[in-house]
């Protein structure tokens, strides 16, 4: 009998103009879609890798000079690699930093030479750019606001306008059940619903694929199908949406009015909205704090060493003292920074997590989390390159403990061993992402969106089981 | 007539699609509002923060060369209706002798977390832009095809009145309908906006807030009159309605988005790099006269700090290395408290050289700013027009630029700015030329007091007046009230035309 009723609403949707004015205009978006990737990828490939290969040359050049020059200078920057799957979510990556510089060895503006940190830039206001503000036309988008707003087109008149042309008094005069009846129309509005966004995906897949430019392997065609199956999930949130209003409402003007109101409401107010109030509740360290911080402990560093700062000497005393001068300062300004990065993020995701609740907002994360783009990316990122960074110290030190002969004060070159170092043992720093570590982290978001269907689904057969006709 | 527009009025009125529209609406605006003055004050709050630090960092140098002089940028009260590019760009400039300051050298106050820029950020404007544009279709959709399709159209035109007089009746009465709530929502803005400690509006800022109502009444009607077209071009409602939420989807969601993902408008990467390295060698040049200047000097190998010593430090640079924006420049700068007797002999040689040089300096500074003027306008100037004018294809676009223009969010407000940054940035250079302070001692050394900050040329900054707000904003209203005229002839045709 479900089947009967599916195929029912079927017919009637592929018949509709609905249908038709939905498949124009999801591959009309998703064509854009890809070709925007197609036109922007390849570029941002070639940036990295001419990045990264210049950082590895520099890297190399240091590694040919001595150990010492690597402790001085550090590993150079460390660039984020790109996501093959960009297109799904831009996630804000124009805003957010690619680079995480290990440098800086520079001690004052006295012209010594220290150690190097890690130095976290900013995210970019963007503030050059003069142009409008829009949101890229991304998977994320796509599916957030366009398909959820189709959703609800699907379903708004399904119960409720049966109810107006009567025909629902007759079906129900068969001895069907009520729920099989909701049950029907509910995967019938899902089938009609689905059929025009797998086209309309495939065909921008297909675009994407046969394109030279972009490479995807088997693991990001993994994603994808998560991404897919991500979003069918919530395209059920929102005809579950319609389907428990439509059975609420007598008239189905009223019910689609109302579902718009809600619509706007979780999708375009509550997201920023949300953010604006819940970044109040947790402010971040500001610049000026942390720069005041900053020239307080340097001072205080400075007091206490500026015996040795310029001291020629060569004893043991004087360079252990030089060598704890350096490494006080570098580690004070790391861990500064590293402070002052946390507590921005930390805002940030206090923020993230309270606009969970509107799903639109839930499926942004999730698409961006399974992308690969995003801020969780942005954390990995500042993560992997944390501990690359303490992978890179430690190759230091044992090295030198290799060379008998050395003094073993590292940070210093009179200190330090004086062998060569092989270009192809110092560690390289390789952005990567691990699809069952995001499948991880984004397992309790993935859960929230099921319940909310779930939610959703058992309120529409309430209000279906309960309703007059 | 009369009687005509009050029954359609009583038939909107009395519905429930009313009173969901207005009790939405009234939500989203107060809870908005609310959120947005926080915000306002909470920049105004980093705005005085910074002001009074630059202050304080101003008074305690002690020399010319190395002077603070940063101008903030306050934020604009009105960005609470259109935030335009209030919150995006720089408020935080610094003026100096070397160059040209523009909005693209502008940094930010230090209090903000610029990840939270990954959430959107929305204004009143927005809110209008998508949910009124949607009440006016769904108010708009059944008009016609409704009446149709219950057959009280052929009953109406029974009596001797005419299709237009219908029609006008139509959209008279769906106006007002419509105008309620955005009229309930202006106000309880305005209450909010005046009770708030921290806002202070002039008479001219509600004549501003009157042209921003004016615009969205004219966008109001401009969706009122397109669900009526295309109430007028079908049969039957259920058509109709979703004909109109689809153009709605598509003026207001899609097209905005597409069009700028699908249009790729930046300039050729070579454009911007020739300019800066054009800029690069001027200053290279100007390094070589220097030098060349230094060598015919009587005193024989000295540096550019001509080796003065003292309590205090020198500072120097060529660079300021920054392609994006085109910055490029020749820094020197002296912070001497005291100077040893030794040093005392230079002091001459010292303000020749600088007699020489510093106006050398403001010259290069001038001439390179010829260069980069054009080149930054190519750069982003160009494009963001481009862009703008993509998005005037949807009455959105219009009515957001048409906005942002009275607010004085838009590029041109905030241009007005930063060139009154450089007049002051000229009035300070003709300060310092006057006084022949680029030769004085008090260039390179000074004791703290000797320097009166207060004697320098204020900055003061008033926004444009009113007529320009408007004369802005006059093409994109032109255009919407066209386009309604247009589309208002159109469903007359259609209508007259049609068979009840």
């Amino acid at each position: 009998m479900i089947l009967h009723i599916t195929k029912r609403e079927l017919y009637d949707n592929l018949n509709s103009l609905r249908f038709a004015l939905t498949v124009l205009l999801l591959l009309a978006l998703m064509l854009t879609n890809a070709i925007g990737h197609l036109h922007e990828h390849p570029n941002r490939i070639q940036t990295y890798n001419a990045a990264v290969a210049e950082s590895l040359n520099l890297l190399s050049s240091h590694t040919d000079d001595s150990l010492y020059k690597l402790t001085q200078q550090g590993p150079g920057k460390l660039y984020k690699k790109p996501s093959p799957l960009h297109f799904c979510a831009e996630g804000g990556e124009r805003l957010l930093p690619n680079i995480i510089e290990g440098g800086s060895p520079y001690v004052y503006s006295t012209g010594i030479i220290g150690v190097w940190q890690l130095s976290y830039p900013d995210a970019s206001i963007n503030r050059k750019r003069v142009g409008p503000d829009v949101t890229k036309v991304d998977w994320a988008f796509i599916i957030a606001y366009v398909l959820s707003l189709i959703a609800l087109l699907f379903t708004f008149d399904s119960i409720s306008g049966e109810r107006e042309h009567g025909t629902l008094r007759l079906m129900l005069s068969n001895s069907v059940p009520r729920h099989t009846i909701l049950i029907g129309k509910f995967l019938g509005a899902l089938i009609s619903v689905s059929i025009p966004f797998t086209l309309a995906a495939l065909m921008n897949l297909l675009i994407i694929s046969t394109s030279s430019a972009v490479h995807l392997n088997t693991e990001a065609w993994g994603r994808l199908g998560i991404i897919f199956f991500i979003a069918l999930l919530y395209t059920c949130f929102f005809l579950a949406l319609g389907l428990l209003i439509s059975a609420r409402v007598q008239r189905s003007a009223v019910s689609l009015m109302i579902l718009l109101l809600i619509w706007v409401t979780f999708v375009v107010f509550m997201p920023s909205t949300l953010a604006s109030i819940a970044s109040e509740l947790s402010p971040s360290i500001s610049s000026d704090e942390k720069w005041t911080q900053y020239s307080q402990m340097r001072e205080e560093i400075w007091d206490r060493y500026n015996y040795v700062a310029w001291s020629k000497e060569v004893d043991r005393k004087t360079l252990t003292a030089k060598s704890a001068f350096f490494f006080e300062k570098a580690e004070m300004a790391e861990r500064l920074n590293q402070e002052y990065l946390t507590s921005q993020m930390a805002q940030v995701q206090h923020a993230r997590s309270i606009t969970q609740v509107s799903t639109a907002t839930l499926l942004q994360y999730l698409l961006e989390s399974f992308a690969g783009t995003g801020f969780a990316r942005h954390s990995q990122f500042v993560n992997n390159a944390e501990r690359y960074a303490q992978q890179y110290r430690e190759f230091v030190v044992d090295i030198d403990r290799s060379d008998p002969e050395s003094l073993h004060i590292i940070g210093v070159p009179e200190g330090m061993t004086e062998k060569k170092v092989l270009p192809a043992a110092v560690p390289k720093f390789e952005d990567t992402l691990s699809l069952s570590k995001d499948f991880n982290d984004s397992a309790m978001e993935m859960l929230l969106l099921t319940l909310f269907v779930i939610v959703l689904l058992s309120g529409a057969y309430l209000a279906f089981v309960h309703v007059e006709i | 007539m009369i009687t005509l527009i009050r029954r359609e009025l009583l038939d909107n009125l009395m519905t429930f699609r009313f009173a969901a529209a207005v009790f939405i609406m009234l939500l989203l605006v107060v809870a908005t509002t609310a959120v947005l003055i926080r915000d306002y004050e909470r920049r105004l709050a980093s705005y005085d923060t910074a002001v009074k630090k630059n202050r304080q960092k101003m008074l305690e140098r002690t020399t010319y060369s190395a002077a603070r002089l940063t101008i903030d940028r306050s934020p604009n009260p009105l960005s609470i209706f259109n935030v335009g590019l209030d919150k995006r760009l720089g408020n935080r400039l610094g003026v100096n002798h070397f160059f040209v300051p523009t909005l693209w050298d502008a940094g930010k106050h230090g209090s903000d977390n610029p990840f939270l820029n990954l959430f959107s950020s929305i204004d009143l404007v927005f809110i209008f832009q998508g949910i009124l544009s949607l009440l006016a279709l769904v108010f708009a959709y059944d008009t016609l095809a409704g009446e149709r399709e219950r057959g009280t159209l052929r009953l109406v035109l029974t009596h001797p009145i005419r299709h237009g007089q219908i029609l006008f009746a139509k959209y008279i009465s769906g106006m007002i309908c419509l105008l309620i709530p955005l009229l309930m929502c202006i106000l309880l803005v305005l209450i909010m906006l005046t009770t708030s400690a921290s806002i202070f509006l002039s008479i001219d800022d509600f004549l501003r807030i009157g042209g921003v109502v004016f615009m969205s009444f004219v966008y109001l009607s401009l969706f009122y009159l397109i669900g009526m077209l295309i109430s007028a071009a079908t049969r039957r409602t259920s058509t109709a309605l979703m004909l109109a939420m689809f153009v709605w989807g598509f003026l207001v969601l899609v097209y905005p988005n597409m069009i700028l993902t699908a249009i790729k408008t930046e300039p050729h990467p070579d454009t911007t790099l020739s300019a800066y390295n054009k800029i690069k060698r001027i200053w290279e040049e100007f390094d070589r006269d220097r030098l060349q200047y230094l060598a015919n000097d009587p005193v024989p190998g000295e540096k550019y700090h001509f080796d003065l010593r003292g309590e205090g430090y020198t500072f120097r640079g060529l660079g300021g290395d920054y392609p994006s924006s085109l910055l490029y420049y020749h820094l020197t700068g002296f912070n001497f408290k005291t100077l040893e007797a030794e040093s005392e002999p230079l002091v001459p040689h010292v303000q020749n050289y600088l007699r020489f040089f510093v106006p050398q300096v403001t010259n290069t500074a001038e001439r390179i700013w010829l260069v980069r003027k054009p080149a930054l306008d190519a750069l982003y100037t160009r494009p963001a027009k481009i862009e703008q004018m993509l998005l005037k294809f949807s009455p959105v676009g219009l009515y957001d630029a048409a906005t942002e223009a009275w607010t004085g969010t838009d590029l041109n407000g905030l241009q007005d700015f930063f060139t009154a940054v450089q007049r002051y940035h000229q009035a300070v250079i003709d300060y310092y030329l006057d006084n022949k302070i680029f030769e004085s001692r008090l260039w390179f050394v000074g004791a703290e007091g000797d320097i009166d900050w207060n004697l320098m040329p204020q900055f003061s900054f008033k926004r444009s007046d009113i007529g320009i707000n408007a004369k802005r904003a006059f093409p994109d209203l032109c255009l919407l009230l066209m386009i309604n005229l247009v589309l208002f002839a159109i469903i007359f045709l259609i209508f007259v035309r049609s068979e009840v």
